[in-house]
């Protein structure tokens, strides 16, 4: 894997340069990301163990949203280009955020009251 | 488009789309998938708001960790990343002309989602012959919260949906790199491009389930 992604790396460099210089050199940058993304996951699958007692539960749940929220936006900055994109197109792909603002006023009541009440 | 945009992009400098003031070089395929994908999100904010509150209200909720297998998961998780990879791959092959490369990278991405898909119907398999039903949910036969298994299955299994139309729609672009359709220069890679876009956000929304329904 290793060795043909630096093949694919040295390809790319030379075969995308041009007229397409802002686009040409991502593939370092993509292998960077997939590598993070993996970590991330790794870490993310031993939070819930380390943070298992009850007294932990809000810094585990803190700690689980933070690091998807992260990978999320490294997926969506790099993979997708939105890095790259001009504002507008910005604006569009964080229409969704509006679900998670409402979705976390709606939890509002039951984290204050308690549940089943 | 105008006949003038036309024949710019015909001509002069192909490799570009033209100009637009609000969305720069992007093109109008871009910005219609990036508006498909953000109302695609909405429809799994709506799925993972009800989840949340039906979850964060009740007092019998199951620890999801002790039914649900994190470390398949964990690896379906992977794959998924790694089938992000190869697409962004793809594009850049495609970009640079290359048929037999990017005709690589996209089957490789295929292979990625058939993977995912396969773990996600064994996982399904396992859970239903375990007592995680539709409707109505058991454990260790013991009668457990039934919104449970409603909420995993809406959830998860909208997602799986979403990862089948992407290996779908990636066959349909791999058999047009095939032909040559995607690799001609200019922004004929464009059609890798926003198949691409969409495969992400499948792959974006899974690191949230992952989150939200098996690891909180």
């Amino acid at each position: 894997m290793t060795t043909h992604d630096t093949d694919v790396q040295a390809e790319a460099g030379t075969g995308a340069t041009g007229s397409h210089t802002e686009h040409g050199s991502h593939i370092g940058i993509y292998i960077t990301i997939f590598l993070t993304l993996s970590v991330l996951t790794v870490v993310e699958v031993f939070v819930p163990d380390i943070y298992s007692a009850e007294w932990n539960a809000h810094t585990k749940m803190l700690l689980l949203c933070i690091l998807a929220v992260t990978k999320a936006l490294l997926v969506g900055l790099f993979f997708m280009h939105l890095k790259w994109e001009k504002p507008w197109l910005k604006y569009i792909a964080l229409t969704p955020v509006y679900m998670g603002i409402f979705a976390i006023f709606l939890m509002l009541e039951t984290a204050f009251r308690g549940p089943g009440g | 488009m105008s006949t003038a945009a036309v024949a710019h992009a015909d001509h002069g400098h192909d490799d570009e789309p033209p100009v637009d003031e609000h969305f720069g070089h992007a093109t109008g395929g871009k910005v219609a998938m990036w508006m498909f994908i953000a109302q695609d999100g909405m429809s799994f904010g709506g799925l993972l708001t009800a989840y949340a509150l039906l979850r964060i209200n009740s007092v019998d909720w199951p620890v999801p960790a002790e039914i649900l297998g994190i470390g398949l998961t964990a690896f379906a998780t992977f794959i998924l990343i790694c089938s992000s990879l190869t697409m962004v791959l793809a594009v850049e092959k495609a970009k640079a002309r290359d048929q037999a490369g990017t005709a690589r990278w996209l089957g490789l991405t295929i292979l990625g989602g058939l993977i995912f898909l396969g773990i996600q119907v064994f996982e399904y398999m396992h859970l239903v012959d375990a007592g995680i039903g539709f409707a109505q949910s058991s454990w260790q036969g013991v009668e457990i919260n039934d919104r449970f298994g409603s909420t995993f299955y809406a959830v998860t299994g909208f997602h799986g949906l979403h990862v089948f139309s992407g290996v779908v729609y990636l066959t349909c672009i791999l058999l047009g790199t095939l032909k040559g359709k995607y690799t001609q220069g200019g922004i004929s890679y464009s059609a890798v491009e926003l198949v691409g876009l969409f495969w992400h956000f499948v792959d974006l929304v899974w690191i949230l389930v992952f989150t939200f329904v098996y690891l909180l």
